[in-house]
């Protein structure tokens, strides 16, 4: 199957919890979304940087319109041709990149809003907690410019010292040719 | 005023003699449609790499000006670029962008296609059409001619166009060599696509800004992602082809590529140079040899005119347009095919960072040029000329012995001049017999 469908697995590690503790895991999950989404809402880069893990690998691949016969290439894989690809180095260069003066896409600053919605618990592997969600991501900028992107995440969030942390993240736009001037934000 | 005279027969929109461009080629609405017939109709249209096309039946989707047309290799292996619309309805025939197929099956009326464009099967065309319908008559449109030049695909709709080796002519055969010359290439899975809200002349000129870099991708320096002696070097080489062609950008002397091969071959001490990794690639005898004295010397952008953009990335970038106000841009990105692993996950890492629309520099320039398209929209702003004048009358084409010539200067304007003048003559000629006697030839002299 297509990588975007990853979490259609049934994790043994989350069979094994009970309903209380699949709950609790799930609120944990859910607060650490929102708070991440808040910071990245609120232009606090710095404190979203270190919520990453420094192994972090943050991805967004290629899609492609095909047929129905030929849908398990909708995507590209991992380590090939993608809009994101990074590792912590990385997304510190894009960070640091707003913080430094001329970064004009975000100058005047965009005004984001990140709504994410229908998280999943869909594995539970020692530290690591595979979670699910589907996203909107609207931006608009200066006085008339919109965009917005739907679409559906797969995050592996690491338990580090009680808190979670981010460990990778996949995005899989609902959008093939990106309908936006670029997308210098993150999802 | 120059720019703004509107000529009776032939109109005036740049004038080369002064820099001076009229800005509503930005935002005409008129302008637009004539380009679709005199641009993009005529020229030589980039389709896609052979590699795309692995296997009979691969398919790949593009664009000739608005017309959407299929890219697909036949059961003879040749190549076909065919028109996307049913001549029975109009209806598309294939609406993947990229993929493998038998034959193309219209899915309004079920009209099916084989891969060079025959009609080859009509629902009902005994019962309903009582066989008075001649299938030989009603495949799909196709391009007028299709050839391929080491490995890169163009298609014309224009049957006069000259062969394409004519059309790309030295500069145009140059910029693609700079590729070719590296090895048995071929595309890596997957294509930057994104949409600005710009007209697509003003992305093409800006393949040819090295003036733009400091300021507009400040913040990629600043960072220290790329370096700032890379980005604006003093040392600028341009070359002019004819029909609208050009290279333009860095340069690297003969002085400067023995230090990097002494360096990096022959391991003499000396300081990494922001050119080193692109130059590396023009240390080779063989490729020195192709792309000559001149050429392997150039560390520019080449554009195959209209709108392919050679980027030093390794990477292919169309600008497509999608109406005067709407550009798309698609990134193809080649490696030879048998480049070890470290190298290729490093040009896949260089592509995926440096351009496309997350891409550190290309990020900050898109606003730019919308914003520009923007300034030729309003009533007044569209009446004032813009100036294209950097550098013009300063410099001189120097002619080598081997039959390459180029501009050895500093920052200039020199390639959007020569787009602009050659975009002119291609509006104003009403075939390619009028282009051809009526086109001007590369400056020689002073420029």
């Amino acid at each position: 199957m297509a990588a975007c469908n990853d979490s259609s697995r049934q994790d043994h590690g989350l069979q094994r919890l009970s309903l209380q503790e699949r709950m609790l895991l799930g609120f944990e999950v859910e607060q650490f979304l929102y708070h991440e989404a808040s910071l990245l809402d609120d232009r606090k880069l710095d404190e979203w940087l270190a919520l990453c893990t420094d192994d972090i690998y943050y991805w967004m691949p290629i899609r492609r319109t095909t047929t129905a016969k030929e849908i398990d290439n909708e995507f590209t894989k991992p380590g090939g041709m993608a809009y994101f690809d990074d590792d912590k180095k990385t997304l510190a260069l894009r960070v640091q990149r707003l913080q430094v003066g001329r970064a004009w896409a975000e100058d005047p600053p965009s005004r984001t809003r990140h709504v994410v919605t229908n998280v999943r618990v869909v594995g539970v592997d020692g530290n690591d907690v595979t979670v699910a969600s589907n996203f909107m991501l609207y931006r608009t900028r200066l006085n008339s410019e919109e965009d917005s992107w739907i679409g559906r995440r797969e995050d592996v969030l690491r338990r580090d010292n009680g808190a979670f942390k981010l460990a990778r993240r996949s995005i899989y736009l609902d959008q093939t040719v990106i309908l936006a001037q670029n997308m210098s934000n993150l999802f | 005023m120059a720019a703004t005279m509107i000529a009776t027969q032939r109109p005036q929109w740049f004038d080369p003699a002064t820099g001076v461009l009229d800005r509503r080629i930005f935002a005409d609405a008129e302008i637009y449609r004539q380009e679709l017939t005199h641009i993009f109709g005529r020229g030589w249209n980039f389709m896609c790499h052979e590699s795309q096309l692995p296997d009979s039946g691969s398919f790949f989707m593009n664009y000739i000006g608005e017309d959407q047309v299929i890219v697909v290799r036949d059961r003879s292996r040749k190549i076909n670029v065919l028109l996307n619309s049913c001549p029975h309805r109009g209806n598309t025939v294939c609406r993947a962008e990229q993929g493998r197929t038998n034959s193309f099956l219209c899915s309004y009326h079920g009209w099916n296609y084989d891969l060079d464009g025959r009609l080859v099967a009509i629902p009902g065309q005994e019962a309903f059409y009582r066989n008075d319908v001649d299938k030989s008559q009603w495949g799909l449109g196709t391009a007028a001619q299709v050839e391929s030049y080491r490995g890169f695909v163009f298609a014309t709709l224009d049957p006069t166009a000259p062969p394409l080796e004519d059309y790309l002519g030295w500069v145009g055969k140059l910029g693609l060599d700079m590729l070719a010359a590296q090895g048995d290439l071929e595309v890596l899975d997957g294509i930057h696509k994104n949409r600005l809200q710009c007209n697509w002349k003003l992305a093409v000129d800006n393949l040819y800004d090295w003036y733009h870099v400091k300021i507009s991708h400040g913040s990629a320096i600043r960072v220290g992602f790329v370096e700032e002696a890379g980005m604006a070097p003093l040392n600028q080489m341009v070359i002019l082809g004819e029909y609208g062609h050009g290279i333009g950008g860095p340069g690297v002397t003969e002085a400067e590529l023995a230090e990097l091969e002494a360096r990096v071959v022959h391991g003499a001490p000396g300081e990494p140079q922001w050119y080193d990794l692109f130059a590396k690639r023009r240390l080779d005898p063989r490729m020195r040899k192709e792309l000559g004295p001149v050429g392997s010397r150039s560390l520019g952008h080449p554009n195959i005119f209209p709108n392919l953009w050679v980027s030093l990335t390794n990477q292919l970038c169309l600008r497509l347009p999608r109406g005067p106000f709407e550009t798309e841009l698609w990134w193809f990105t080649l490696v030879p095919k048998d480049i070890p692993a470290e190298a290729r996950r490093e040009a896949i890492y260089m592509a995926n960072h440096v351009f496309g629309p997350a891409g550190l520099l290309e990020q900050d320039d898109g606003e730019n040029w919308s914003h520009s398209t923007r300034g030729a929209k309003g009533s007044h702003s569209r009446t004032l000329p813009l100036n294209y004048a950097m550098g013009r009358g300063h410099d001189r084409v120097q002619h080598d012995p081997s039959g390459q010539s180029c501009i050895e200067t500093v920052v200039n304007e020199h390639g959007q001049r020569w787009t602009y003048q050659s975009w002119q003559e291609w509006m104003q000629a009403d075939s390619w017999q009028e282009l051809i006697a009526n086109h001007s030839l590369p400056p020689a002299e002073v420029v």
